[in-house]
């Protein structure tokens, strides 16, 4: 009985401390984005663990235990940064126990790093709603701003395996030159967008709108994270009948019902897209989801007659 | 740079147009070689060669000059970061917020209530049930310390929490040293704002003595495998309500070692589907001398985070429940079934003021707890119900109250039975009303409403703790 006992005891201990054969780099990613870029780059290397979902609102990813244990077993945590994982990330990390994926260490992947935010607010005033200190954090719907991302990222994994840089070398290489051809040919089918006016629901497309001309005249959120009011929405629909504008694009975070309603007040059409990579129905990767959020777009703005 | 591309290229023509007229009118020059307006233009000639050749030297250095400066910004932008030097100091790896450190993270927290009740003390009554400053950072690479600062109407201003906690140990350990809630059961340890309901459940309340605040040190180990295992065991002075209270013997003003309150809390997690996930906790915590306190809990927590954009968002499940096994000093009389009292010694009449008939020390068992769920609806609401059990030591009883009112022997037995309905105009504001059905066993049942409203004001961050 007592050697079944130590025998039982021993193949916990071994179980508990048994660390894979294969050295793959154990890498948890705050977004799908980030996911999608670090397997990219990172191949056969890395192991990827996403938290958040693609269909998820980033401002409100549940903060699950589970993730606590993948934290703390890390080689590396990706984030996309600017603040967008504040309400779920830091709590995950403070309780991880893992010091080398704190931010500002060595194996905190921040993808923002060469990123120029645009919207940086020039005080922290929560009257004007809930505002990212750095900027607005929603650069990764912008394919240009994507390579930024990926460089970051590469780096990031070079840094925390140097033994394997040629892999993130060769991978980074290989990621730019697939988004540049993208971007080529997003280019001409985007197009049709340029001058485009439109309302979003939340402030999350301005880097979208710089890169592809889309002029936003507001949002159906009131301001950043703050709801709706019957005042707002009612002098939203009043300024786009001022603008003629007619294009209403609901990420799929969001409220359906409210753009429906705000589309047919307007006569205009509403367009469907992803802040985050995989939200939309048959997307994966960050790839196609760029490429279904500009298809959506593009088939909004043809309906409206645009 | 363009004015000088400019002046060059006129230079270059005149000297050009210069070098023509020289090339045509030479064999005039030949003859007229003594003509004074040729040697005016041999003269500028010269001059304007002397200036060529100096503006074409400043243009390859220039030249030289932009080449350098490409270069290097080619590397730059080719170049892996600095690697750090002295393992740690090197080029940021992250874009992070700015952090002083003479300025910790600092939030307040204003949490205001009316309340009205149909018995008891009924009546209307405006309160602040809390007035919280909370201040945190880190101290150094290795303990981050925090500090909570209450005032209510009721209790004045108290120092509640006043922590450190390590950051940098092995082995997956973390300690938390100082004045801190105990890690007690799933309520206990959360502050009154972060509560789903507007009262703690009258259970935690009874049985612990509202928060489960400690004096003392806390160790946490978090197993290093996949699925979530975390153990906590501490040691305190005692833990909620026994708080500050006297020891039974002391040396020097202190405790002996069996005379302080220890506790394990077991904890884990399983995602039951992508969207369902349940979380289990067992918390047993007693004073070993005399065995002058033993509680033992579980709680269970089920979760459906669906993370969709309909209009129904998710919900919980939560139940908790507790078993106390307590010995009270100065115990007043016990009551049959009949309602009246058991006297030490029936010969002698039973006066709560000449003679109160205190039989001494006794153990009393107790048992409470709750059950609720709250469903999330759209971005801002929130909706539940909650149902709490609870009973009390004898002597939270009135004995005053035991003279007028027919006494029971289950006067101390609650039921509280609520439902509650929460609005958050923001991320930082919150509205929440909630009806409670008070059962007292051998008192009037009591009705009480209570509307809400809390904000948070400066530095808010979301704990793993209070998920």
């Amino acid at each position: 009985m007592a050697f079944r006992l130590a025998s039982l005891c021993l193949v916990l201990v071994s179980a508990i401390l048994a660390q894979p054969a294969a050295a793959l780099l154990r890498v948890v990613a705050s977004l799908p984005d980030v996911a999608d870029m670090t397997r990219q780059i990172g191949g056969d290397q890395v192991e990827v663990v996403t938290i958040a979902e693609g269909g998820q609102d980033p401002h409100k990813v549940p903060v699950k235990p589970s993730f606590v244990t993948k934290l703390n077993r890390a080689d590396a945590v990706v984030v996309q940064g600017l603040g967008l994982e504040h309400t779920y990330l830091p709590a995950l990390l403070e309780v991880a126990r893992n010091d080398a994926i704190m931010p500002g260490n060595r194996a905190y992947i921040d993808a923002s790093l060469y990123v120029d935010p645009l919207e940086v607010p020039s005080s922290q005033n929560r009257t004007q709603g809930e505002l990212h200190p750095l900027g607005n954090p929603h650069f990764n719907l912008d394919p240009v701003r994507g390579k930024q991302m990926a460089r970051a990222i590469a780096e990031g994994l070079e840094r925390v395996d140097p033994d394997h840089a040629a892999t993130y070398r060769d991978g980074l290489s290989r990621y730019l030159a697939l988004l540049d051809r993208k971007i080529a040919e997003w280019e001409k089918l985007a197009a049709p967008l340029r001058g485009v006016k439109a309302v979003s629901y939340h402030q999350d497309l301005i880097y979208l709108a710089d890169r592809y001309g889309i002029e936003l005249i507001g949002t159906i959120e009131d301001k950043p994270g703050i709801p709706t009011t019957p005042g707002h929405l009612q002098d939203l629909i009043a300024r786009m009948g001022e603008t003629n504008t007619k294009l209403v694009i609901r990420e799929v975070a969001y409220d359906q019902a409210l753009a429906d309603t705000i589309a047919e007040r307007t006569g205009g059409r509403v367009a469907v897209v992803s802040s985050l990579a995989g939200g939309l129905p048959g997307t994966q990767g960050y790839v196609d989801s760029i490429e279904a959020n500009l298809k959506a777009l593009v088939s909004a703005v043809a309906a409206m007659g645009g | 740079m363009h004015r000088r591309t400019h002046r060059v290229a006129r230079r270059a023509g005149l000297v050009a147009g210069l070098a023509a007229c020289a090339c045509f009118t030479a064999p005039v020059e030949t003859r007229a070689a003594d003509s004074p307006e040729v040697a005016k233009l041999k003269t500028e000639l010269t001059a304007t060669q002397g200036e060529l050749s100096q503006t074409r030297a400043e243009l390859s250095k220039t030249q030289e000059t932009v080449a350098a400066l490409a270069k290097r910004v080619d590397a730059m932008a080719s170049a892996p970061p600095q690697t750090a030097s002295y393992g740690g100091a090197g080029a940021p790896t992250a874009r992070l917020s700015p952090v002083n450190a003479d300025n910790p993270a600092i939030s307040f927290v204003v949490d205001t209530a009316l309340q009205t009740n149909t018995h008891g003390d009924g009546g209307v009554g405006f309160s602040l049930l809390s007035g919280e400053l909370f201040i945190s950072a880190p101290i150094d690479p290795f303990v981050r310390g925090y500090a909570s600062i209450n005032g209510t109407s009721d209790e004045g201003f108290d120092v509640e929490e006043a922590a450190l906690v390590t950051t940098a140990l092995p082995w997956n350990l973390t300690v938390k040293g100082g004045r801190f809630f105990s890690d007690v059961g799933r309520f206990s340890h959360w502050h009154n704002e972060a509560l789903p309901f507007v009262d703690r459940p009258p259970s935690i309340d009874r049985l612990i003595g509202g928060e489960s605040r400690s004096e003392g040190v806390e160790l946490s180990w978090l197993a290093p495998i996949e699925h979530f295992v975390q153990i906590t065991g501490g040691v305190y002075n005692s833990i909620g309500e026994q708080e500050g209270a006297e020891p039974v013997s002391s040396v020097f003003g202190r405790r002996s070692f069996s005379e302080l309150t220890w506790l394990i809390r077991p904890q884990t997690y399983f995602d039951l589907t992508d969207t369902l996930n349940v979380e289990v906790g067992g918390t047993y915590f007693g004073v070993p001398q005399r065995r002058d306190r033993n509680l033992y809990g579980v709680d269970v927590t089920v979760r459906h985070q669906p993370g969709t954009s309909e209009f129904y968002q998710g919900t919980t499940f939560g139940v908790e429940w507790m078993w106390n096994d307590e010995k009270f000093t100065d115990q007043r009389p016990r009551f049959d079934t009949a309602g009246a009292p058991l006297l030490v010694d029936p010969s002698v009449a039973f006066d709560p003021s000449s003679n109160p008939q205190v039989f001494g020390d006794g153990r009393f068992y107790r048992q409470g707890g709750y059950a609720y769920f709250e469903s999330f609806f759209g971005r801002r609401f929130s909706a539940g119900m909650r149902f709490d059990y609870s009973e009390a030591p004898s002597d939270d009883v009135d004995v005053e109250s035991l003279y007028t009112a027919p006494l029971s022997p289950n006067a101390d037995r609650i039921r509280t039975y609520s439902a509650f309905v929460t609005y958050l105009p923001s991320e930082f504001q919150r509205l929440r009303l909630q009806l409670d059905q008070i059962v007292a066993q051998g008192q009037k049942n009591d009705q009480r409403v209570t509307l809400q409203w809390t904000a948070f004001l400066g530095s808010h961050s979301h704990g793993f703790s209070t998920r």
